[in-house]
């Protein structure tokens, strides 16, 4: 007995609900099958901050919400990159800026180039060769005019209750129907929930359940087969602690992420605030003694707001089970040491909506999203665990234990290939790219051997003159850009004028 | 061979009677005898007078209980000189007693992890990192001894004191144990007339004081060393022109100060003394730049509290005695040298040439190597103290009167420069680990002077960002804590030696 999908909830809270539901509404829902929402009690505090990848801007024009309203409304700050410090001893800090694929030099990877040239002696670092990082160094948004060769993006740095919020308003008035409330029970029959029980008693059935509720899994965690293969052994940080602290100013165009003795502590400008962001291993330190610290390592006093909450990491051997799809935390968590929590529910919902069953019926597509959930899962937490592989932070436990640990044979891999020969194997459902993962290794302090033969063919006189080139062309890209403050200034200039940023 | 028996001090004041008390107390007066000669019609220079922290060692070895002699000596507690208007109107430093931050692993001093920490954005106030100079700034003292573990230093003090109630409490103490003072003016030197050897003073009253070894505290007359021995000066007032000073007590307005104060005039400096029972100020000057009229004048203008008595001036030159230590006689005090009282020096060069005498103590016939080793140690510690006052004029950005104008251009020692040099490079001077101002305050003054270093030493950027800024700031809530749990100074002296009221009418 099959028939077609006529009703879809989602359950879950905050941002990863309703751009579920807002997405499910504007794609769907058009297509006149009924999206409702269950919404539980929000797990947000008040200090609590997004960190998104300009990924994110993409889904919000696919759904149609204006960009303005982020700076209006959420404190949202335009962050061209992160920079990693302390990572590497007193080495010194690098930026991972969020470029789009650079244009190839004389025909080849400009990456080569610059191997090549470090081996000959050229003393420029790598992140200079990245406009976003360079662009980020200078305090300056990247927006970049059209026809140039060399684009970078811009993330977003958000007030995550304000963001939430403005979701819930946008959602609700796009015509999704929604209810406060508690699950009480879930009724499954086999791999398929006939009902959500809540608390008020009420039964909710629908053809097609999806769980937004991050890391509870209140749905997904109740199936069979979806257990949580924990991450621990590689991801050694357990808990995680969140505040608040006075904004920054100027507003700098970047997130920094320090790592210290146990762990790493983020600092996410926001508009009015700097949301500070501690993850570390409860085997090393207490609550209190980071909350101590924090000031000494965050650089500023912290706001009384602080809350500490268990960092799980883990994947869930099946993001779809029966008629459950889970999307983002729920399917798989990690922590925000690369600013993908939101992207891997914008991810996730992409996937969904690609897959979206045709019928309520077997439902084959779960198969295929769960593989494809699964890869996307173990490539981000590589990249993650790459940071804690490439560490030289000596003779401190916590790091020499991340940095002898052995780590899993697909980032082996692309640790050997990169040293080998500069290049980086990607895999499929890969969120980061080739030129950030060469960001990152080269940041952390792995240097290729080697480097594509061809670059040789390329006279000397050349390959001064590309690398050159390539600099100045950054330059004269970064001089045109707007400092954060007056590119936050211009967002309602922009918006009346009816042009598009970013 | 025979031994140095009888000893003879000719003058009295505070050298005079510091050497006689060490040598009652060290020598003893049962083998030795031990005379001072002074005559009341010659007045002593002795005004509030500040210290440094070795005068303990001064006071150990005398056995002197410190909560008497406090309150004898109307005595309040110092933890270091405040220099206002010093590196340019309005700008204020404090050259702290006591250790700069504390040792960071890694091994190179913790002034290098903190210009880093600076240039990194950091208060650039290095007071927050030395317990004495936050202490003196919130008006809080006590004695603090290092803790059992070593993990946290003793508190650092020296003391501010009336230099008259402190002769006369070294005098009771030397009578006490059988010093002999003799009232009267020297008026002839006997000499051996084969050795050149003193062999006794004659006073005035036509009494024959005799001795096998004779110190000359006869002050700024060096009655003995230059008078009988020609040993000659070296002056040193093309690097330190001050040669006047204009003192006045005044009455005491508030709590005193755990610190000494020092501030920077047109044509010279001005120092504020607080003790128990009234402030001792002074203007010292080059009289080619202002009148010792006007510098008296504006002197009293810019007192805190009414003026106790008429501005007394006093005429120096800065300089030293090329030999302080010619056969049998040994010069201690101003007859030896002078150097003005910016750094509270004077004190210290008394007790190191007395203690050295102890190190050297001769024979009735001195050995030669003897006494050049001594000549040339205190050569050492004269230059020494000498280049760290030329430092206080030489590195400032005052350019506002002729006097500053003077010191800002002039030549300083080749010893001197170098250390400039080094420190404006990476903020070390490189001192002898036996030279009296150490690492910390070559640091302080200079950095407080407006002598900022370029760098720092590159072993400090071996430690990681996150690292430093929790040794930092571990470092600094230590020093917090032993701050805050001080009372303030003038509970502290009211509660163990507060003057008695007797002495307060002084």
């Amino acid at each position: 007995m099959t028939r077609r999908i006529e009703q879809v909830v989602v359950v879950g809270a905050d941002a990863p609900a309703w751009m579920a539901a807002a997405a499910l509404q504007h794609s769907v829902g058009a297509a006149g099958i009924r999206v409702r929402v269950i919404e539980l009690p929000t797990q947000l505090h008040p200090a609590d901050a997004y960190s998104a990848l300009p990924e994110l801007a993409r889904f919000h024009h696919r759904i149609g919400l204006g960009e303005h309203l982020l700076f209006s409304r959420c404190k949202a700050v335009p962050v061209a990159g992160r920079r990693f410090s302390n990572w590497s001893g007193a080495a010194p800090p690098f930026i991972h800026g969020y470029d789009r694929s650079p244009p190839p030099a004389a025909g080849l990877g400009f990456t080569q180039l610059w191997i090549k040239g470090r081996q000959k002696g050229l003393r420029t670092d790598f992140e200079n060769f990245s406009l976003a990082s360079v662009a980020a160094k200078a305090g300056h948004v990247p927006v970049t005019a059209g026809g140039a060769e060399l684009h970078a993006a811009f993330g977003y740095n958000l007030d995550a209750g304000a963001y939430s919020t403005l979701l819930r308003h946008f959602t609700m008035s796009g015509g999704v129907e929604s209810k406060a409330a508690t699950i009480a029970d879930v009724e499954i029959e086999g791999d398929r929930i006939i009902a959500v029980i809540l608390n008020d008693g009420e039964r909710v059935e629908a053809d097609l359940f999806v769980d937004a509720s991050g890391p509870h899994a209140s749905l997904i965690g109740r199936m069979p087969g979806a257990d949580v293969e924990s991450r621990r052994e590689w991801l050694p940080c357990d808990r995680m602690l969140v505040a608040s602290a006075a904004r920054l100013k100027p507003l700098p165009a970047f997130s920094q992420i320090s790592a210290f003795r146990h762990g790493w502590v983020g600092l996410f400008p926001l508009q009015d605030r700097t949301a500070v962001v501690a993850a570390y291993d409860s085997r090393e330190t207490s609550d209190q003694a980071l909350l101590e610290d924090l000031p000494a390592l965050a650089n500023m006093p912290i706001g009384g707001d602080a809350i500490v909450s268990d960092l799980s990491q883990g994947i869930r051997r099946r993001a779809w089970v029966g008629n459950c799809v889970a999307i983002g935390e729920s399917a798989f968590s990690l922590e925000p040491l690369d600013g993908a929590q939101l992207h891997i529910v914008h991810y996730c919902i992409s996937q969904l909506m690609t897959l979206f069953p045709a019928e309520a019926g077997a439902f084959p597509e779960a198969q295929l999203y769960d593989r494809i959930i699964h890869r996307l899962a173990i490539n981000l937490h590589d990249f993650q665990l790459a940071h804690y592989k490439l560490n030289r932070r000596f003779d401190m436990p916590f790091w020499d234990g991340c940095r002898n640990a052995p780590v899993p044979e697909t980032l082996q891999r692309k640790l050997d290939v990169f040293t080998a020969r500069g290049r980086v194997p990607l895999y499929d459902d890969e969120v980061f790219q080739e030129q950030d993962w060469e960001t990152l290794f080269i940041g952390h302090g792995l240097m290729p051997q080697s480097y594509d033969p061809r670059v040789d063919a390329i006279p000397e006189q050349e390959h001064i003159a590309q690398v050159q080139a390539r600099m100045n062309d950054i330059a004269g890209l970064v001089e045109a850009m707007p400092s954060v403050d007056d590119f936050i200034a211009g967002v309602d200039q922009r918006q009346k004028e009816g042009t598009t940023v970013g | 061979m025979q031994q140095v028996k009888d000893i003879v001090v000719v003058g009295g004041g505070t050298a005079g009677w510091m050497a006689a008390a060490a040598f009652a107390k060290v020598l003893g007066t049962q083998a030795h005898s031990i005379t001072l000669v002074e005559s009341e019609e010659i007045g002593t220079v002795g005004v509030g007078e500040a210290t440094i922290p070795p005068i303990m060692q001064y006071n150990k070895l005398l056995g002197i209980d410190e909560d008497e002699f406090v309150r004898e000596t109307n005595a309040t507690f110092k933890l270091g000189i405040e220099f206002i208007d010093w590196r340019k109107r309005g700008s204020t430093y404090f050259h702290p007693f006591g250790v700069f931050g504390a040792n960071i692993k890694g091994g190179v001093g913790f002034m290098n992890y903190w210009l880093r920490w600076v240039q990194s954005g950091g208060d650039p106030d290095y007071t927050h990192f030395i317990a004495e100079g936050e202490a003196a700034r919130e008006g809080r003292f006590a004695r603090v001894p290092a803790s059992p573990d070593g993990q946290s230093p003793r508190l650092n003090y020296a003391y501010q004191f009336d230099a008259a109630t402190y002769a006369a409490y070294l005098r009771r103490y030397a009578e006490l144990r059988g010093a002999v003072r003799r009232e009267g003016k020297v008026v002839e030197v006997e000499q051996n007339p084969e050795t050149g050897y003193i062999e006794a003073v004659k006073l005035a009253d036509g009494t024959r004081v005799a001795g096998d070894f004779f110190i000359d505290c006869s002050g700024f007359r060096a009655l003995l060393i230059e008078g009988v021995f020609k040993s000659g000066f070296d002056d040193w007032s093309h690097w330190l022109p001050n040669n006047r000073a204009a003192a006045v007590p005044c009455e005491r307005v508030e709590d005193p100060t755990p610190f000494t104060r020092s501030t920077a005039r047109e044509s010279g400096w001005q120092w504020r003394i607080p003790l128990q029972h009234r402030t001792g100020n002074g203007y010292v000057f080059c009289d080619s730049y202002i009148s010792e009229d006007e510098a008296s004048q504006r002197l009293l203008e810019r007192l805190d509290g009414k003026p106790l008595a008429d501005p007394k001036i006093l005429r120096f030159t800065a300089g030293k005695r090329r030999r302080g230590w010619i056969k049998n006689c040994l010069a201690v005090g101003l007859s030896s040298g002078f150097l003005e009282p910016l750094e509270s020096t004077s004190i210290h060069l008394i007790q190191i040439a007395i203690m050295k005498l102890f190190e050297f103590f001769p024979q009735r016939e001195v050995n030669p190597v003897l006494i050049d080793t001594y000549n040339r140690e205190m050569d050492v510690l004269y230059d020494h103290v000498r280049d760290f006052i030329i430092a206080h004029y030489k590195v400032t950005d005052r350019d506002d009167t002729p006097y500053w104008r003077y010191c800002q251009s002039m030549t300083v020692p080749d010893s001197l420069a170098a250390k400039l040099e080094l420190f404006s490079e990476r903020g070390e001077t490189r001192v002898m680990p036996s030279d009296l101002f150490g690492e910390t305050s070559w640091f302080a003054v200079l950095y407080g002077q407006g002598l900022i270093p370029r760098s720092y030493h590159p072993i400090a950027n071996v430690l990681s960002e996150d690292e430093l800024q929790l040794a930092v700031a571990g470092i600094r809530t230590a020093i917090r804590r032993r701050v805050d749990s001080l009372p303030s100074h003038a509970d502290f002296i009211e509660r163990c030696c507060a003057a008695k009221p007797a002495a307060t009418a002084a």
